[in-house]
């Protein structure tokens, strides 16, 4: 990859990153949304987290699986999140759970 | 004094913001050496793949990239790139009420480091007072920020020596089933995640991540319905 390819790909790919990150907080900025386009952006978060964190527990492309252990983690890391409401905990329970069941698996 | 950037309390920095980080942190670290060690092995220029940190700052974007550099076309790279970043629009959307509250500067600046943690974390703390919220929010972003951008160039010269068996590989995904409950506080909230999950999961297969936007868009229409049939319910049907 040349020079020159590698700053426009650089370039492009930053306008269009931030494009995305920052378009619609500063387009929204000065106007409000129906309520109906307002309430229905509150379970943005819940739904993007719950698809993101599907795709990093099985992986993508043609790499999809998930192991025992890993889902035992992941059950116990959601139980502390609801319980504990603190990511510490939830990190340490869900790492140990890894661990512990693959160990033992 | 006038408070610029400067909390009510006078602090710079938003101590839970700081303990909420540090579990998200952890599990980027060997991320972050994989994707130095990349970046030298990378035919992209070595300057260029450093920029991407600070640029880009999107560790999955920035690891499609530097890999398919060079024996992708110019157009492949920023695609691939572009695709894997645009569920960040979702999370524009999402924020902007919020950011409808803080001034100018932080508009412009905040959506630098909308990354995923910083938005998993920035929303679940969406309901403190504008000022509160950015403290914690320049709080998360900018340990985020600074992490990434040591953790890679250290990356380049240690290269992968946390060792695999730890499974540090796995605490991303630990850590946003987590956060996912944890944004999850209303009935349509769960239902958004749950077809948002499953949908993402049917679509796993596809490639650039593409799953997590098919994921994102049902779990938000499912979510929608949902506010609607509650809405609907209590009306007297006679």
């Amino acid at each position: 990859m040349s020079h020159s390819t590698a700053l426009l790909a650089l370039a492009v790919t930053f306008v269009g990153t931030y494009a995305f990150r920052g378009g619609l907080i500063l387009a929204l900025a000065e106007r409000h949304l129906p309520t109906s386009v307002e309430r229905a952006l509150r379970n943005v978060g819940p739904a993007v987290l719950a698809a993101l964190t599907v795709s990093l527990a099985v992986g993508g492309g043609d790499d999809v699986d998930l192991t025992f252990a890993e889902f035992a983690a992941l059950a116990a890391a959601a139980g502390v999140a609801w319980w504990r409401k603190n990511l510490v905990w939830t990190l340490i329970a869900g790492m140990t759970t890894l661990w512990i069941v693959a160990a033992i698996a | 004094m006038a408070d610029t950037m400067m909390g009510d309390d006078s602090t710079l920095l938003d101590r839970q913001a700081v303990v909420d980080s540090i579990p998200l942190i952890i599990p980027a670290i060997p991320f972050g050496f994989v994707l130095g060690l990349a970046m030298t092995e990378s035919q992209m220029p070595l300057w260029a793949a450093s920029l991407t940190s600070p640029l880009l700052f999107a560790g999955a974007a920035q690891l499609a990239m530097v890999t398919i550099a060079g024996t992708a076309s110019l157009w492949a790279v920023i695609s691939a790139v572009l695709v894997i970043n645009s569920r960040h629009v979702m999370y524009s959307a999402a924020m902007a009420p919020t950011f409808r509250a803080q001034p100018g500067w932080f508009r412009w600046l905040g959506p630098w480091v909308l990354i995923d943690q910083v938005f998993a974390l920035g929303s679940l703390q969406a309901a403190r007072p504008p000022e509160s919220f950015r403290r914690y929010y320049v709080t998360v972003g900018l340990m985020f920020f600074s992490f990434w951008n040591v953790a890679v160039p250290l990356g380049m010269v240690v290269g992968p020596i946390v060792p695999t068996g730890w499974r540090l590989d796995y605490a991303p995904a630990v850590m946003f089933a987590g956060l996912t409950l944890m944004a999850i506080n209303r009935v349509p909230a769960a239902v958004a995640a749950i077809v948002g999950g499953f949908a993402s999961l049917a679509a796993a297969g596809l490639r650039d991540r593409l799953g997590i936007i098919i994921g994102a868009v049902a779990g938000v229409v499912a979510g929608a319905i949902a506010e609607q049939a509650r809405a609907i319910e209590p009306e007297p049907t006679a």
